[in-house]
C-alpha cells in the first residue's frame, strides 16, 4: 500500500527527519483558515507519480491566489486520480536536492540503501549519479555513512544526510516498509537538511500488525484498488493487463495456468482479451472448495459485462472436489443462459417482445472447457441451443478457442 | 537433503483449515507425520497424530525430526521456523505466503548461520510420486519416472505433468520453490541437488516472467550442472506488469513511473540456449524435448 505524501510525511516526523510545516486541505474553503505564513506551495495528494509536470504543484503568495489554486487542482485528475486532500506547505529554497530510498533486494535478500546527490524531478541525472549500499549484515550507522561518501558528500553533509539515513531505516525495519523514498531532501544555505517530499510503500502482509497503517488503508481505500489484501474473501482479479482488441476471454484458477494459456493463444495465432484469474489459497487460509463455485459465477459475470468477446476459454486444473465444484458451477451458469434465451424466444414468438429490437443483440459467446484433474466424466447436461465444448487437452481446447472466435 | 521416504516429519499449524486438510490427505498417501504443533491444543490428536505445544516437546517425544511443514498464519511464520531451527531441524517447508519480506530476511540470516534448508514462503512443497508427499502439490496428476521439475509454483508443473505423463514420461520428483519475491532456497541449490539425485535424469525447471530464471542462473547451469536441463518460461507473451527483484530496477521503476525497457526475458533465454539449456515454448514441447536429449545419450 503506497501512503499519500503528508501521511509519509507523518511518519518521517515522528522519527525525526525534519519537513516543512505543512496543514493537509480537504476543502478549498479552509485555506482561508490557513496557519503556514505564505509564499505557500499547494501539492495534489494523489499517488501517481509525475504530478508537478501534470499541474498537481501550486505555488502561491496569497489567500485569494490560493483558494483559486486548490479548487484547480481538487479538480484535476492525474492518471486519472483526483485527490481527496491537497497539502498545504511552506516555500523552501533548497541550494541542493539529493535522492535517498531503501529497498528490499529480492534477490539478494538484503536491504539496500540507495542515494544520488542529484535528485530532484529530473529522471536521467538521478539515475546516472544512483549509488548503492548493501546492508550486508545487521544494520549499524556507518552503511549510511558509506551510502552519503558514495554520493561524494563531504564534510558537515556526510553526518547530517547519513543521520537521515539512520531513521529512514528504523521506519523501513519497524513499519515493514516495502520502499522508503525521500526526494529530494533539500539542503538549505546554512547545510541543513529537509524532507520535500518522500514515498512510503508497506508491505501488505505486514498490515495486520500494524494497527496504525491499517486505518491509513481503510482511510484511502475509497482510491485505490489494492483493497483485496483485507477483503475476507479474494475476488476474481483481471491480470493487470486488457487488450481491447483481443476477442478470447481466458478464465483460469491460478495465475500460472492463465499465463500458460494466454502464451498458447497467442503463439496459435489469437488474441486474447484479457484473463480472471480465481486464486483458492489466500495466505494460509484454503478456502472452502465451494468457494471456487461462487468465484467462478462471479468471474462469468464479469465476463458478461465487457464486449467484443466472442469466445470463453475456461481452463481449470484440480483436485476432484475442486474440478466437481467448477463444472457444477458453469453447468448451473450456463442453463440459466439458456434458460433466459429460451424464454426471450418464446416471448418473441409470442409477440410480446419485438424481435426487431434484438438486431443489435450480440452473437452468443463460445464457450470452450477444460477441466482436467477429477473424473473423466464430462457433464450430463447438454446445451442444444448454445455453443458449449468440453474439452481434456489443451493444445486442443486453444486452437477450437481460436477458429471458433475468427468466425465472423 | 534428506528425503527419504522413513524421514520424519512434524505439521506446524497442524489444526488450522489449511494445516488440517492437508496433513490427513499426506498422512493418507503414507507421509511419515509423526506428530503436530499447535500451541494450547497439546494431548489431542488429528487422525491419531499426537499434538504438542512446542517443537521440542514433539522431539523429545517422537525423536529426531529430520522436516517441518509449517501451515501457521504468515505474520506468525518467523517464529514458528525460529521456533523449528532451536529444536534442531534441519529441513523447513514454508507452505503458508504472504510473510512480511523482512521476516524472511531475518529468517534466511539466521538458516544461514545454522545451515538449515528453507523451502518457501508461498511454496507447495515436494513431491516423490507415488513415494512421499510433503506439503499442497496435488499428487494425482504426476506419475513416477526420471524427470525432476522445479518451479516457483505447482499449477504449471501439472500442466507439464501432464504433457509428460502422455509421452510415458514420469516424474523423479517435484519441487515448488515459491510463488513469493523472496524465498529460500533457489533454482541453485535445487538443480544441484536434482544433479546429485539418482532418480533424475533430466531436469526442467519453470518461471514466470521476470522471476529468478535469469542470465545468470543460465551462468550457473553451464558451469555446475551436468545433467540435461530444460527450461519452460510460461507468460513471456503476456503483458503483465513484471515484478522486478533487484533494488535499481525497483528504484528506478519507481522514479521513472514507468517500466525499464529492458528486454531482460530475451537475454534470459538467449543466455540460457548459451549454456545448452533447451527452451521450451509450450508445455508439449517438452516431452519431445526430453526424448530427443534421451535419444542422443
Amino acid at each position: 500500500m503506497d501512503l499519500l505524501e503528508y501521511q509519509a510525511k507523518e511518519l518521517f516526523s515522528k522519527v525525526g527527519i525534519p519537513i516543512l510545516p505543512s496543514q493537509p486541505i480537504a476543502d478549498p474553503r479552509q485555506i482561508k483558515k490557513l496557519q503556514i505564513p505564505y509564499p505557500v506551495v499547494l501539492k495534489s495528494q494523489v499517488r501517481a507519480g509525475g504530478r508537478g509536470k501534470a499541474g498537481g504543484i501550486r505555488f502561491v503568495e496569497n489567500t485569494i491566489d490560493a483558494i483559486a489554486a486548490a479548487q484547480y487542482i481538487f479538480n484535476l485528475p492525474i492518471l486519472g486520480q483526483y485527490p481527496n486532500v491537497i497539502l498545504a506547505e511552506a516555500r523552501y529554497n533548497a541550494k541542493e536536492e539529493f535522492f535517498l530510498a531503501i529497498v528490499l533486494d529480492y534477490q539478494l535478500k538484503r536491504p539496500v540503501l540507495l542515494g544520488s546527490a542529484k535528485g530532484g524531478v529530473e529522471i536521467e541525472p538521478l539515475l546516472e549519479n544512483i549509488q548503492k549500499v548493501v546492508v550486508e549484515a545487521d544494520f549499524s550507522p556507518f552503511y549510511a555513512r558509506r551510502l552519503v561518501t558514495k554520493m561524494g558528500l563531504r564534510g558537515k553533509l556526510i553526518q547530517s544526510v547519513s543521520a537521515i539515513v539512520e531513521k529512514m531505516y528504523r521506519l523501513f525495519v519497524e513499519k515493514d516498509l516495502d520502499i522508503i523514498e525521500i526526494n529530494p531532501l533539500g539542503v538549505g544555505v546554512d547545510g541543513e537538511v529537509m524532507a520535500l517530499d518522500g514515498k512510503i510503500t508497506i508491505n501488505s502482509n505486514a498490515l495486520v500488525r500494524h494497527p496504525d497503517l491499517y486505518s491509513l488503508q481503510r482511510a484511502n481505500n475509497n482510491f485505490t484498488n489494492d483493497s483485496q489484501s483485507l477483503s475476507a474473501l479474494p475476488s476474481p482479479q483481471w491480470l493487470d493487463y486488457q487488450d481491447e482488441s483481443g476477442n478470447i476471454a481466458i478464465v483460469c484458477n491460478s495465475l500460472g495456468l492463465a499465463l500458460v494459456t494466454w502464451d498458447l493463444i497467442v503463439r496459435d495465432g489469437g488474441k486474447p482479451r484479457g484473463s480472471l484469474v480465481i486464486d483458492r489459497a489466500t495466505k494460509s487460509e484454503l478456502l472452502p472448495h465451494y468457494y471456487i463455485a461462487r468465484s467462478l459465477n462471479t468471474a462469468l459475470e464479469k465476463l458478461s459485462e465487457v464486449s467484443g468477446i466472442k469466445a470463453v476459454l475456461i481452463n481449470i486444473l484440480g483436485n476432484e472436489e475442486i474440478t466437481g465444484s467448477a463444472t457444477n458451477a458453469i453447468v448451473d451458469y450456463l442453463q440459466l443462459l439458456q434458460q433466459k434465451a429460451a424464454v426471450k424466444q418464446l416471448a418473441i414468438e409470442e409477440g410480446s417482445l419485438d424481435g426487431s429490437d434484438l438486431g443489435s443483440e450480440p452473437e452468443p459467446l463460445q464457450w470452450i472447457i477444460r477441466i482436467v484433474g477429477g473424473k473423466k466424466d464430462f457433464p450430463e447436461a447438454t446445451f442444444t441451443e448454445m455453443p458449449v465444448r468440453w474439452i481434456d487437452d489443451l493444445e486442443e481446447a486453444v486452437s477450437q478457442t481460436i477458429s471458433l472466435a475468427k468466425i465472423e | 537433503m534428506n528425503w527419504k521416504p522413513n524421514s520424519k516429519i512434524i505439521v506446524q499449524g497442524i489444526t488450522n483449515n489449511l494445516g488440517s486438510y492437508y496433513t490427513t490427505r499426506m498422512k493418507a498417501y503414507g507421509t511419515n507425520i509423526v506428530a503436530g504443533i499447535c500451541p494450547g491444543k497439546g494431548g489431542q490428536h488429528l487422525f491419531d497424530i499426537p499434538i504438542f505445544d512446542l517443537v521440542e516437546e514433539a522431539i523429545e517425544k517422537v525423536g529426531e525430526v529430520e522436516t517441518t511443514i509449517i501451515f501457521v498464519a504468515p505474520e506468525r511464520s518467523l517464529d514458528a521456523a525460529l521456533e523449528a531451527i532451536a529444536a534442531g531441524i534441519k529441513q523447513i517447508i514454508i507452505v503458508s505466503a504472504g510473510i512480511p519480506p523482512l521476516d524472511m530476511v531475518r529468517l534466511l540470516k539466521k538458516a544461514r548461520s545454522t545451515g538449515t534448508l528453507i523451502l518457501g514462503c508461498g511454496s507447495s512443497g515436494i513431491l516423490i510420486p507415488e513415494k512421499m508427499w510433503l506439503g499442497t502439490i496435488e499428487p494425482h496428476f504426476y506419475t513416477p519416472g526420471k524427470v525432476g521439475l522445479i518451479s516457483r509454483s505447482h499449477s504449471v508443473c501439472a500442466e507439464v505433468a501432464l504433457a509428460l505423463n502422455q509421452a510415458q514420461l514420469g516424474q523423479s520428483i517435484v519441487v515448488t520453490l515459491g510463488k513469493q519475491r523472496i524465498i529460500g532456497s533457489s533454482f541453485e541449490q535445487w538443480l544441484e541437488i536434482l544433479d546429485r539425485d539418482d532418480r533424475t535424469e533430466i531436469i526442467v525447471a519453470i518461471e514466470h516472467p521476470n522471476g529468478l530464471i535469469s542470465p545468470t542462473l543460465a551462468d550457473f547451469i553451464a558451469k555446475k550442472i551436468k545433467k540435461p536441463t530444460i527450461a519452460y518460461l510460461a507468460g513471456l507473451e503476456v503483458p503483465i506488469e513484471r515484478n522486478y527483484i533487484d533494488a535499481l530496477s525497483i528504484v528506478t521503476t519507481q522514479v521513472s513511473y514507468s517500466v525499464p525497457a529492458i528486454n531482460q526475458e530475451q537475454k534470459t533465454i538467449l543466455a540460457l540456449q548459451n549454456a545448452g539449456v533447451k527452451v521450451a515454448q509450450r508445455p508439449s514441447q517438452i516431452p519431445k524435448l526430453i526424448k530427443n536429449i534421451l535419444k542422443k545419450n
